[in-house]
């Protein structure tokens, strides 16, 4: 009844109808669920990552745990998973049978490799199958197929720049993406040697390296494999901030298109990646969590803010905020007041207590439980902003005589 | 009634107690009688301390079982829930009955040795052994002297539909093995004979009597007092009614006994008949809901004239009543309307129109307004003699008395250390 605005976007030389797409995971690893996943909207698929090895990798099984609260289960989900169950022979025929029945969508594999005729003869093979995309993962933080055993690739400059090499010399002019990891001591240096390697893009990033839990009782860590477990990675809405500086970084530094990837719960989520840098976004953990249909949400989500913003076309919000992440150094000092309003103040006086225990004790309890800022004490810190439950602190700010408001919205 | 078993009660628990703000000095903590630390022992169960949680609630309310079914928590605690700005209030009482059902864990308790004198508490309810839990806990030793068995009107009148005797007896017990220092099953004739031995004293002894109706023909066979009808309900006795019971009264012991007998006796036709109008009833919203739901029906505004019938009750007369606004009062006054009688046929007449204190009990104690009298520090006008519960209160709710015993075991302390 509603038309959506045009979310199509131009990414590497491909049109998609909307930037939002699937990144390699459980979610791509059936040709069955591929099909669902795209029917339903998703503009791309970046099928789960393959690789030559003759024998399939032994998968271990529980392979998730997560935390949360009770409203929201999994805020983050790690997952001890490896690569694709399925060769790449699997993949190849996937590939053609996909980008027979859906032309107008996104096929992308991801692969991974060791040997330089195996990187290669990947990406021979994916070409020959019509390939729209080509995503090597640097990143797995499970997988020890890097340089050196236990580590990812992507945490060695110099294999970075190599290895990219490697791959674009086969993939001509089949776009590249190469999908690194945030741990690493300096990210910018990761991308740098990427754009020198030649790809053409890189996704940022992958899961982060974790140890969701243990259990208290048996000490098993999770997710307890027979009593014993070994480090995750973490995915899910818990890394967005992670993600949203990974990309910063990078943007701010290199000239290098990037696929943004990690934490995006939500079409707001989306928006916030592509406004630090980011082309499209790929998710992973929200569809495996709520199913393929969570597609409508993140368009028509999308599509109102454009409505809201006055733009036309996704791609006018890419990096939109850089030019306001500075340094420490470079931010102004001003004048800053909590204030709270009171029609909208419950009386819970959580912001009291935070305040006198974690602030700077300059919340009073007026009547009828009703908090008064103190404005000789507070010195506009905004910790009370963030534990009112209804959102009825802000903070004024001054500056050469203009004011603004920053509030959660 | 609460439905804290089966079933994913834990995740729904923990849902519930999600939804707890933390408030900080939180209001619903005032307004419950005995102050139960509520958001800190939610904030127990939300990081999943249960037995933390379970002991919070355990040490701060010796009713606590009690309470957990039956304590009328929409008016009180959850009354007052900031939460209800935002949805609707936090199920207080479901979060600590879910504690009290399954995280008992008593073996970490301790209690200091003996260290003070010896103190006689009268009576054996709610009252009386919130008051003894306290006065142990500071080193106090209890002589209760009571009529009955302990439990008072939770264990013997309130209906097995509501509160089963051993979830009573869950509170009791812990009373009985950790508390108690001496129990005396005898009935107490007078103070002074107790205050020869203890230089302090609490009674507790709530209201013994219920109001009578005075109205032509209460005399005749099949009229009955309410709360000798719940206990004997309680206790399982036979009791042989007709198919007509109209219960004279609003508030909630006219409730309970209408509930249990339209529940009891599914086939039999249950009515509550009330002076006043729907909205002046005193009875706990819940209970309403519950006689709506069982399908007990009403006589509002019908005042009763005479109980009709030879020997034998067979219909009460009512008349019609006017009701206004009253400027001064809470509940709307009446007046009888002129020529508007008419018989309600009936079969027993059961009445619920009130309780009082024992006749003639404790005449050296002054009274006022039916009801024992103490001053702040809940002493009466005896040195030393202090009371609490329904016998100071007129009758209020299990929580309450509780409270008051508390209250009055640090003034009984207080009172001690100032006298030595
Ligand atoms: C039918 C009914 C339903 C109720 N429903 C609820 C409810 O749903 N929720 C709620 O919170 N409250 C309810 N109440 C109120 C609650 O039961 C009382 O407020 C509470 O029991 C009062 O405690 P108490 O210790 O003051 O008195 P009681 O419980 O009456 O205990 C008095 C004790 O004193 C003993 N005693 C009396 N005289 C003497 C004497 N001379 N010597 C020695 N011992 C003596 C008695 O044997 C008894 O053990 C209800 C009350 C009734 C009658
Ligand atoms: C169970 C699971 C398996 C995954 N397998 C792969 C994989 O084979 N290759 C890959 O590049 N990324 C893999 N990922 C990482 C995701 O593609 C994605 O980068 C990561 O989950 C972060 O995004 P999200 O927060 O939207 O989930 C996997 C993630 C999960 C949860
Ligand atoms: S935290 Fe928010 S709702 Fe609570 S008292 Fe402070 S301003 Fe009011
Ligand atoms: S005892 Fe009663 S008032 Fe107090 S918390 Fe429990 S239900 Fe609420
Ligand atoms: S008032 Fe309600 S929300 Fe606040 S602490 Fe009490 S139960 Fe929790």
């Amino acid at each position: 009844m509603f038309k959506l605005r045009d979310l199509s976007i131009n990414f590497l030389g491909l049109t998609l109808e909307n930037p939002f797409i699937l990144s390699a995971s459980p979610s791509t690893d059936e040709l069955e669920m591929v099909v669902r996943g795209l029917e339903s909207g998703w503009a791309g698929v970046i099928l789960k990552t393959t690789s030559v090895e003759e024998n399939p990798v032994p998968l271990k099984y529980p392979m998730m745990s997560s935390f949360g609260n009770y409203y929201r289960r999994v805020i983050g989900l790690g997952n001890i998973d490896l690569i694709s169950k399925h060769h790449i022979d699997e993949i190849e025929k996937r590939v053609k049978i996909l980008k027979e029945k859906f032309p107008e969508k996104m096929i992308a594999a991801s692969i991974m490799g060791s040997k330089k005729e195996d990187w290669q003869n990947l990406v021979f093979r994916l070409r020959k199958a019509n390939v729209d995309l080509i995503e090597c993962s640097f990143s797995c933080p499970q997988g020890s197929m890097g340089e050196a055993p236990g580590k990812m690739l992507a945490q060695s400059i110099s294999a970075t720049e190599k290895v990219t090499g490697w791959v674009k010399e086969a993939a001509e002019n089949t776009p590249v993406l190469i999908k690194i990891t945030p741990q690493v001591t300096d990210i910018v240096e990761v991308a740098k040697a990427v754009k020198k390697g030649g790809a053409d893009g890189i996704t940022a990033s992958n899961t982060i390296p974790s140890l969701l839990g243990i259990n208290i009782y048996t000490f098993e860590p999770y997710p307890s494999v027979f009593g014993v477990s070994s480090y995750s990675g973490l995915s899910g809405n818990a890394i967005k901030p992670i993600t949203l500086r990974t990309i910063a970084e990078i943007k701010r530094s290199v000239d290098i298109v990037i696929s943004g990837n990690g934490g995006a719960y939500s079409s707001r989520d989306a928006i916030e990646i592509m406004l630090v840098g980011a082309s499209n976004v790929q998710f992973c953990t929200l569809p495996m969590v709520y199913g393929f249909r969570v597609i409508e949400e993140l368009k028509s989500g999308l599509s109102h803010y454009l409505d809201e913003m006055n733009l036309k076309s996704p791609l006018e919000i890419v990096g939109k905020s850089l030019e306001k992440i500075k340094s420490n150094e470079e931010l102004p000092l001003i004048e800053v007041k909590a204030n709270i309003d009171k029609d909208k103040c419950i009386g819970c006086d959580l912001c009291f207590i935070s305040c006198n225990d974690g602030g700077h004790m300059a919340i009073e309890i007026k009547e009828n439980r009703i908090p008064e800022v103190n404005i000789e004490k507070c010195v506009g810190c905004a910790l009370c902003m963030q534990v009112c439950p209804v959102d009825a602190i802000s903070m004024k700010e001054k500056m050469d005589e203009k004011e603004v408001i920053f509030n959660r919205r | 009634m609460s439905d804290l078993k089966g079933n994913n009660i834990l995740e729904k628990m923990m849902h519930e107690a999600e939804r707890c703000l933390f408030c900080f000095d939180a209001p619903c903590e005032k307004n419950c009688p005995i102050n139960l630390p509520i958001s800190n022992f939610i904030h127990m169960i939300r990081n999943k301390n249960f037995y933390g949680a379970y002991e919070k609630v355990r040490e701060s309310h010796p009713m606590i079982n009690i309470a957990g079914f039956i304590c009328p928590e929409e008016i009180l605690c959850q009354k007052e829930c900031i939460r209800s700005k935002i949805d609707s209030p936090v199920k207080i009482r479901e979060l600590h009955n879910f504690l009290t059902l399954n995280f008992v864990k008593n073996q970490n308790l301790s209690l200091s040795p003996y260290k003070y004198e010896d103190v006689a508490i009268v009576g054996g309810g709610p009252a009386s052994l919130s008051c003894t839990f306290f006065l142990r806990t500071l080193g106090y030793k209890t002589h209760i002297f009571t009529e009955e068995d302990i439990g008072g009107i939770p264990f013997t009148e309130i209906s097995n539909d509501r509160l089963q005797k051993e979830i009573v007896k869950k509170d009791i017990d812990f009373i009985k093995d950790n508390f108690i220092y001496e129990l005396n099953i005898e009935k107490v004739k007078s103070i002074e004979g107790l205050k020869k031995d203890f230089k302090a004293i609490f009674i507790g002894i709530g209201l013994g009597d219920e109001t009578k109706l005075e109205i032509p023909g209460i005399d005749k066979d099949g009229v009955f007092y309410a709360r000798k009808i719940l206990r004997d309900l309680k206790n399982g006795k036979e009791i042989s009614l007709g198919n007509r019971i109209g219960v004279i009264g609003g508030g909630n012991v006219a409730f309970d006994v209408a509930n249990s007998l339209k529940n009891r006796f599914k086939e039999k036709e249950v009515f509550i008949i009330y002076r006043r109008g729907l909205k002046d009833l005193k009875c706990y919203p819940e209970e309403l809901e519950r006689a709506k739901n069982l399908g007990v029906n009403f006589y509002f505004q019908s005042s009763p004239i005479e109980i009709s019938g030879d020997k034998k009750v067979e219909g009460l007369k009512v008349s019609q009543v006017s009701l206004k606004e009253s400027e001064r009062e809470k509940r709307r006054s009446f007046e009888l309307i002129d020529k508007s009688e008419f018989i309600i046929p009936l079969d027993n007449i059961v009445v619920a129109v009130g309780q009082e204190i024992e006749d003639g009990i404790f005449p050296e104690i002054e009274k006022e307004d039916g009801l024992i009298k103490i001053d702040e520090n809940y002493m009466t006008n005896l040195e030393g003699v202090f009371a609490g519960g329904d016998c100071i209160n007129g009758g209020q709710t299990v929580t309450k008395a509780a409270s008051e015993g508390k209250i009055a075991a640090f003034k009984i302390d207080e009172f001690l250390r100032r006298s030595k």
